[in-house]
């Protein structure tokens, strides 16, 4: 066995059998990921609103997202008529793209990363700005009006808080001075987590941070009392199910974004680094859901404007007094 | 009031007939009668005295129709009755859509059930019905519709605007509650013009009327508003009550008034789930429906029916309460109160919300009784104009409760008139509960087939949206000649399109969530 695996890899490289099985790894993570979202979305919001939620598929109802993919899959794949057919079909599939590349160069513990990229960051905001290009297909291919608006606010919503997202980050970057993420979570290690030293680029990045994935109250792009479904309106079965597992895969991402530039990644005491990660990450995630069960939504002026006038002038001093601090 | 509106009528306008009514058996003070020629006139004179046009309606007498123009005031209760007369074949009216914006709709609603035609309305179409009628439903006799006029429908995109962005939000949308529809001309997320587009959910409740008996036409009214079923059933009931002279017992007009103000408090708590809900905060919509259950398993335990209830008969009410009920009813007046700091908790100190509803929406004191609206709608602007402190009706001039009124007329007031209202109507339950009188619950020797007198009546109520009101005219058959409804929700949405129009799409939304319409009750 080991012999055949040398063998293969003095064919292509051990850095290819690395990136296959990492990738193998990832779309594993993200599957999993989106069922167990699913299933604590609907189990959250139940208990918020009072209710049990999911409980007759499995114990707890923890097998509902299987059956809900089931669903999914059987469904007949509708196509609308008068749809920009090409378009229609693509969006879909862009949009996770950049959400299995984001992948890629997340630290999930000490020696358990796909691969160090010196340009970590980079690569991160970089691809995850590619989605609103498959939002915009979307919209624009579906031919149907609520999905164009839906697209044009999320493009401008994406504009408008990538630059906030950017900013809090530098801040950090200038503490490390690296663009690569094992090496923000090296720096953190024992407990000087950079949320202590960077409180207002942490509420800045995690904020901004929710608007990036549409999550409510910034969820203008899919506004169900306005826009009946935002950008995905026309889409059912599969399609509609791949949008949705983008978005909680975005979620994870984010989460998992946060935890490592500012709440120390895999470092813990005590328990294994795998573990640590995943829990910072899923209080994250839960703190997301709790937002979208209990706020309502913005305006669209009030979204632009919170960024514009508050995050990135607030980004922008962050970054100055951290800079000053450091040549002190 | 009365006297000096009569006095000023005699003394400014000429040429018209204007006498007295009695107010206890016609439901209006005054009765004008006048030509075409000066109905512009009178609609100027009560405009000029921001009198609101409550009503205008349209009976078939089959040798002349007669247009009806209700009109009242808003801070002193004066209700006028103008009749104008027209000749059935080919009948012409002038307009007064350019003096009050309400009499838009109420002329195009008869113009397609009459017939007749509105000389210098702007856009005289169809409003309910599509184009495929033969003949104008409710004429006595057969009048068929011309060929020409079966093409009045209302054109979606208008020639020459080909390359306008035009948004259709309904009828299928989940926030025009219902089937309502709204074709909006956009300028990129901002709303150029708004304009609603009813009739998804007409069924010609009038119609129906003159088709059944008084007594068979019972449950018809829960069907209008389904919300607030017992509050329209309410009026229908002291109507023919009051047009054929029946006395109503105290402990009925008690237990009328303590079911109708659970009934508010349903339809508002349904309101208070389904508009955070239009602001994108789907919590409260469950909070709502948990606290709703209970009334409803409270009236299901007296009505034997949970939404649609036909719980009032003409002298009476259906069965007598119990102490379960009145125990029931209590420990919900005490868990309700608790839950109003929850609300405020979650909904109403909200700052996404607050910031979302306050200034948006604002509708303007002074234009109001142009429109005619009522209930929360109007009490937001600040006036505090509500049927029940007006004309007193079941036990409510017994019971102390207060108006609540905004004071900007914006969303965020219309959220309040409607949370205190709820806190009121825990009032008027608790002390109607209190002073319940003993004794029968039924009045007695009410004939089984109603004849009313021969006349008109007038009578309007407080419901959870606003005055509704029924005008019926008897001729002495047991069933009504004439019944008309004015709703509150078609008069409070006509000012939708002024309020929508060059505000963001989200905020038009917003506001009409707050309007809390119904569109059953709007369609009729």
């Amino acid at each position: 066995m080991t012999e055949t695996i040398n063998n293969i890899a003095d064919v292509i490289g051990w850095e290819a059998i690395r990136t296959v099985v990492g990738l193998v790894g990832v779309l594993v993570v993200v599957v999993l990921n989106a069922l167990i979202l699913t299933w604590a979305e609907r189990k959250v919001s139940g208990h918020i609103q009072r209710r049990i939620g999911p409980k007759e598929v499995g114990p707890f109802g923890l097998l509902q997202p299987i059956a809900d993919t089931v669903k999914l899959l059987a469904k007949e794949l509708l196509t609308p008529q008068n749809v920009e057919r090409p378009l229609y079909y693509l969006a879909p599939v862009i949009i996770f793209i950049p959400v299995l590349v984001s992948f890629v160069v997340i630290p999930f513990d000490a020696r358990l990363q796909v691969k160090d990229i010196n340009v970590g960051i980079l690569v991160i905001l970089a691809f995850s700005s590619l989605s609103v290009l498959s939002i915009l297909i979307a919209g624009w291919g579906s031919n149907n009006k609520y999905s164009l608006i839906g697209s044009v606010r999320s493009i401008a919503q994406n504009i408008a808080y990538e630059i906030p997202l950017l900013l809090s980050l530098l801040s950090v970057v200038l503490m490390t001075n690296s663009l690569s993420l094992r090496d923000i979570v090296e720096a953190q290690k024992g407990g000087g987590w950079y949320v202590f030293f960077q409180p207002v680029a942490f509420l800045v990045f995690f904020i901004a941070g929710v608007a990036e994935t549409n999550r409510t109250p910034f969820d203008l792009p899919e506004a169900e009392s306005e826009l009946v479904a935002g950008f995905h309106t026309e889409y059912s079965g599969m399609r509609f199910a791949l949008f949705f597992l983008a978005e909680y895969t975005n979620v994870f991402i984010l989460c998992a974004m946060t935890t490592t530039f500012f709440l120390g990644g895999y470092h813990g005491p005590f328990l294994p680094g795998i573990i640590w990660f995943f829990a910072k990450t899923y209080l994250l995630v839960f703190v997301i859901l709790w937002f979208r069960w209990t706020f309502p939504r913005v305006r669209f002026d009030q979204l632009l404007n919170f960024s514009w006038k508050l995050l990135i002038p607030v980004s922008f001093l962050n970054l100055i007094i951290t800079g000053g601090l450091l040549k002190l | 009031m009365v006297t000096k509106i009569f006095e000023d009528i005699k003394k400014t306008l000429t040429g018209i007939d204007v006498s007295e009514a009695s107010y206890g058996q016609r439901g209006y003070h005054l009765a004008v009668e006048t030509p075409k020629g000066s109905l512009a006139g009178v609609a100027e004179f009560f405009e000029r005295r921001s009198f609101y046009l409550a009503d205008l309606c349209c009976v078939d007498y089959v040798d002349y129709l007669e247009l009806v123009y209700f009109f009242n005031h808003h801070k002193t209760l004066c209700r006028v009755k103008v009749a104008l007369k027209v000749e059935p074949e080919k009948p012409v009216a002038p307009t007064i859509s350019h003096i009050y914006t309400m009499a838009h709709w109420y002329e195009r609603e008869i113009h397609e059930f009459f017939g007749v035609y509105f000389e210098g309305h702007p856009n005289l179409t169809y409003l309910f019905l599509h184009d495929g009628i033969d003949h104008y439903p409710l004429r006595k006799q057969p009048t068929p519709v011309p060929e020409e006029d079966k093409k009045l429908l209302n054109s979606f995109r208008p020639e020459g605007e080909e390359d306008t962005f035009f948004v259709n939000l309904g009828p299928q949308h989940p926030s025009t509650h219902g089937v309502l529809r709204v074709v909006l001309k956009m300028d990129g997320e901002y709303i150029l013009s708004a304009e609603p587009v009813l009739g998804y959910l007409h069924r010609m409740h009038e119609k129906m009327a003159e088709n059944r008996s008084y007594v068979q036409f019972l449950p018809n009214p829960a069907r209008i508003d389904y919300p607030g079923a017992l509050l329209v059933n309410l009026v229908h009931v002291m109507t023919v009550e009051k047009l054929c002279g029946i006395e109503v017992p105290e402990r009925a007009q008690y237990i009328r008034t303590i079911t109708c103000e659970l009934n508010r408090i349903a339809s508002h708590l349904l309101w208070f789930g389904a508009f955070p809900a239009d602001l994108g905060a789907l919590t409260p919509f469950l909070y709502a429906f948990d606290d709703r259950e209970h009334i409803l398993d409270i009236l299901e335990a007296i009505t034997g029916s949970r939404l649609t209830y036909c719980y009032f008969r003409f002298g009476g009410l259906y069965n007598d309460i119990d102490d379960t009920f009145i125990e029931m009813t209590k420990r919900f007046v005490k868990r309700m109160r608790e839950r109003f700091d929850i609300y405020e908790r979650l909904v109403t100190g909200n700052v996404i919300f607050v910031n979302r509803a306050k200034d948006t929406g604002i509708l303007e004191q002074g234009v109001v009784h142009k429109y005619g609206c009522s209930g929360p709608v109007i009490r937001s602007t600040g006036i505090p104009f509500d049927i029940r402190k007006t004309e007193p009706y079941a036990a409510y001039d017994k019971v102390d409760f207060e108006i609540p009124t905004g004071t900007l007329g914006d969303n965020m007031d219309r959220y309040n008139v409607r949370m205190t209202e709820m806190e009121m109507s825990l009032r008027i339950i608790e002390q109607a509960i209190a002073k319940l009188p003993s004794g029968p619950f039924k009045a007695e020797k009410v004939p089984k087939k109603l004849k009313p007198p021969k006349g008109d009546m007038y009578h309007a109520a407080e419901s959870s949206r606003g005055e509704v009101g029924v005008y019926i005219v008897s001729d002495e058959s047991d069933t009504p000649y004439r019944m008309r409804w004015r709703v509150p929700s078609f008069s409070n949405l006509m000012t939708f399109p002024a309020l929508a129009q060059g505000t963001l799409i989200a905020d038009a939304i917003a506001t009409l969530g707050s309007y809390d319409i119904v569109v059953p009750e709007i369609d009729r």
